[in-house]
C-alpha cells in the first residue's frame, strides 16, 4: 500500500469496466446501506459537533459571565461589535499570525535540510532508532514538552543557562524575559516541529519517480537542477500540505505556551489560543470568549478548504499522471 | 486476467558503476553520522528528562548541572507507591483503548458507505470531519464545560468515552476511506454476484485487505487520546484524569515543582510513545496528516 496512485487508478479503470446500473429495487436496498451505514458515527458527530458548534453560536449572541449572578441576557450582536474594537485581541491575532511565519520558515527550511540527511543517509545503521530519536519530540503531547523544558530553561538550576555560563554571559530567565520569551517558545515550538516537516520533507522526497531521478543522475544535472527539475515539481504538493498542517497547528498552539510562559511576561506570547483560554476560564466570560470562539472556527474552516483543495490538487495531479 | 492488487512496492536493486558506488557509500557515511548526530540533539531534552529521572532531588537541583552521576531507581519506586499513580495510568490505557475500539468499529461502517456508495453530501461530511480537527480546542472547551455540566457527564468515564470517541473519528473515518478506496469495487461486485451478503462482504472480504489502515488508525488515535490534555484538564477530576494532567497538576506540588515526581512520571508517559514509533514508524506520515497523505518514510 506504498503509494496510492496506482491501485485506485486501476480500481477506476475496473469500474468502466462494470456493466449496466443496477435495477430500481437494489438501488433503494443501497440508499439503505449508505446511510445505515451512517448512522453511527452521525449519531456521535451530532451529539458531540453539532450540539456543542449550536451551543457555542448561541452563547455569543449573550451576555454570559460565571462570575457574576444573574441570568444570561441575550445582546445580539454586541459581542462581536466588542471584539471588532477589542486591541489586545487583535494585537494577539497579530502575534499569532508573525509566531505562524516565523515558525513555519524556519521549521520548513530546517526540516527540509534534516529531512534531505535522512534522505541521503537512507542506508545508515541504526536508522530506524535515529528516526524514532528525532521523531519523538513531535509525538509528545505539548504540555510535557514545555514541562521538560522548563527543567532546561530553569533560571538557577538549568543545564541551557549551564552552557550561557560557559560562554561567558549572565545567567538568563528565559520564559520570563521580556524579549526572550518569544524566541524562546519559538525554539521550542521548533524543537518539536521540525521533526515533522522533515517527515513531510522524507514524504516528498519518497515520492519522486525513482525512474526521474535515475535519468536526471545519468544526465549528469547538478544539485540545484535536480531540485528544480525533478524533486520539487513531484514533492511541491506534500511539502505544501505539510505547511498548511503547521499554519493551522500555530492557530491551536496553546498548551505549550501556557506551561512555559502563561502568555507573559505581560503578553509577549499570548497566541490566540492562549488569549481565548483565559478569556474563558480565567475571567470566566462565555459569551464574550465563545465570540472569539466562533472567529477562530471560521479561521479554521478557512484553512480546511484551502488544505483541502490542494490534496485535491494533488490527487487530480496523480490521476492525470497514472 | 490478473490480479487486480499490485499493491507491494517493487524495489529493484540499485545497479551502479562501482566506482560511482564507492563515491556513494562514501558519501552516505557522512552524511549518516551527521544525521545521527542531528537525531540525537532533538532527543537530548527528552534524554535529559530520562537522567532526571534517575537523580535524587539534590541532584537534579545542583548546579552546575551534574552529568555524571550515580543512577538511581529510587524515584520510580516512590512513583510506584504514589496513591494516584495507579489510576493515571488505567485511565489513560482505558479511555485511550475503550474509545479507539469504538471509534474503529463507528469509523470503518462509514467509510465503507463513504467509499462505496458516496452517499449525497459525502465530500462535505468529510470535510467538516477534518475541519472539526482543525479548530483550536479551546475553542470547543466552553460549550462542552457546559454541555458536560448538565448531562452529569464530568468525571465520568462514559462522558469522557464518548468525548474520545468523537475525537478518534475525524482521524479514523478519514484514514480508513482511503485505503478502502484502494481495494477495487470488483471484490464487492464479486462476492455479491456470487450470492454473498453485504455485511459478509464489508467484514470478510474488505475488512481484511485494509488491515494496515486499522493498525495506524488504532496505533495513532491511541497515542492523541494518550497525549490529550484540555479536555481531560476541563472535563475530568480526580476520578478520570490522565497522565498528562497529572503531569501538570504535580507542576505545583506544594508550593514548587516536585522534579523526581514530574522526570519520574514524564518518562513513564514517553517511553510507551517512542516504543509505537519505533514499531510503527511506517504508519507515521499517515497518521500526522490525519489520513490525508499516505506513504513511507
Amino acid at each position: 500500500m506504498s503509494s496510492s496512485s496506482a491501485p485506485s487508478s486501476v480500481a477506476s479503470r475496473l469500474e468502466e469496466g462494470i456493466p449496466a446500473p443496477a435495477p430500481p429495487r437494489a438501488k433503494s436496498k443501497k440508499t439503505w446501506w449508505s446511510w445505515g451505514l451512517l448512522v453511527p458515527v452521525l449519531v456521535f458527530f451530532i451529539l458531540m459537533n453539532v450540539i456543542p458548534t449550536i451551543w457555542m453560536l448561541g452563547l455569543s449572541f449573550y451576555n454570559y459571565t460565571l462570575t457574576s449572578a444573574g441570568d444570561p441576557q441575550f445582546i445580539g450582536m454586541d459581542n462581536y461589535t466588542q471584539l471588532a474594537g477589542a486591541g489586545p485581541l487583535w494585537l494577539s491575532l497579530g502575534r499569532t499570525f508573525t509566531f505562524m511565519v516565523l515558525a513555519v520558515a524556519i521549521q520548513t527550511v530546517l526540516g527540509a535540510v534534516v529531512g534531505y540527511l535522512f534522505w541521503k543517509s537512507n542506508k545508515v545503521p541504526g536508522r530506524r532508532l535515529a528516526l524514532t530519536l528525532l521523531f519523538t519530540p513531535m509525538i509528545l503531547t505539548p504540555l510535557s514538552s514545555g514541562l521538560f523544558w522548563r527543567l532546561m530553561l530553569d533560571p538557577v538550576f538549568g543545564v541551557i543557562n549551564y552552557f550561557v555560563e560557559l560562554v561567558g554571559l549572565e545567567k538568563i530567565d528565559f520564559t520570563t524575559d521580556a524579549t526572550l520569551a518569544f524566541p524562546a517558545v519559538l525554539v521550542v515550538d521548533s524543537w518539536m516541529w521540525i521533526p515533522f516537516m522533515a517527515l513531510m520533507t522524507l514524504a516528498a522526497l519518497g515520492s519522486v519517480p525513482k525512474a526521474e531521478l535515475e535519468a536526471a543522475q545519468v544526465d549528469n544535472l547538478s544539485f540545484w537542477q535536480r531540485l528544480v527539475h525533478v524533486i520539487i515539481p513531484a514533492g511541491k504538493f506534500i511539502i505544501i500540505l505539510g505547511i498548511l498542517l503547521r499554519t493551522i497547528d500555530v492557530f491551536k498552539t496553546m498548551d505549550l505556551v501556557y506551561l512555559m510562559t502563561n502568555g507573559g511576561p505581560g503578553d509577549r506570547t499570548e497566541l490566540i489560543a492562549v488569549a481565548l483560554y483565559r478569556l474563558a476560564f480565567k475571567s470566566f466570560n462565555l459569551g464574550y470568549s465563545s465570540a472569539l470562539a466562533v472567529l477562530l472556527l471560521f479561521i479554521a474552516i478557512a484553512l480546511t478548504s484551502i488544505y483541502l483543495f490542494v490534496l485535491n490538487l494533488r490527487s487530480r495531479r496523480e490521476a492525470e499522471n497514472a | 486476467m490478473t490480479s487486480p492488487i499490485h499493491d507491494s512496492p517493487v524495489v529493484l536493486p540499485e545497479e551502479n558503476a562501482p566506482s560511482q558506488r564507492n563515491d556513494k557509500e562514501r558519501r552516505l557515511t557522512i552524511s549518516g553520522v551527521i544525521a545521527w548526530i542531528v537525531a540525537l540533539i532533538f532527543f537530548a531534552p527528552i534524554f535529559w528528562i530520562f537522567l532526571a529521572a534517575l537523580k535524587t532531588d539534590n541532584t537534579i537541583l545542583a548546579y552546575p548541572p551534574k552529568f555524571i552521576f550515580t543512577p538511581t531507581l529510587e524515584n520510580f519506586a516512590a512513583l510506584i507507591t504514589k496513591p494516584n499513580v495507579g489510576l493515571y495510568f488505567f485511565n489513560s490505557v482505558f479511555l485511550s483503548v475503550g474509545s479507539v475500539a469504538i471509534a474503529i468499529v463507528v469509523s470503518y461502517l462509514a467509510a465503507y458507505s463513504f467509499s462505496r456508495f458516496k452517499p449525497a453530501g459525502t465530500d462535505f461530511l468529510m470535510f467538516l470531519l477534518l475541519s472539526t480537527r482543525f479548530v483550536p480546542a479551546a475553542a470547543f472547551v466552553i460549550p462542552f464545560f457546559q454541555l458536560f455540566g448538565i448531562l452529569n457527564f464530568k468525571d465520568t468515564y462514559v462522558g469522557l468515552l464518548i468525548f474520545y470517541v468523537m475525537f478518534s473519528v475525524p482521524f479514523s473515518v478519514w484514514i480508513l476511506k482511503g485505503f478502502i478506496d484502494g481495494v477495487s469495487q470488483r471484490f464487492d461486485e464479486t462476492g455479491l454476484v456470487n450470492g454473498a451478503s453485504r455485511a459478509h462482504v464489508i467484514f470478510k472480504v474488505v475488512l481484511p485487505q485494509v488491515k494496515p489502515g486499522l493498525v495506524a488508525a488504532f496505533v495513532f488515535n491511541i497515542i492523541f487520546v494518550w497525549n490529550e490534555f484540555l479536555f481531560n484538564f476541563q472535563l475530568g477530576g480526580r476520578n478520570t484524569s490522565t497522565i498528562p494532567v497529572a503531569l501538570f497538576t504535580s507542576l505545583y506540588d506544594g508550593g514548587a515543582t516536585n522534579w523526581p515526581y514530574v522526570a519520574s512520571l514524564g518518562t513513564a508517559y514517553v517511553l510507551p510513545l517512542a516504543i509505537l514509533i519505533f514499531f510503527f514508524q511506517k504508519y507515521l506520515l499517515v497518521g500526522m496528516t490525519f489520513g490525508t497523505v499516505r506513504g513511507e518514510v
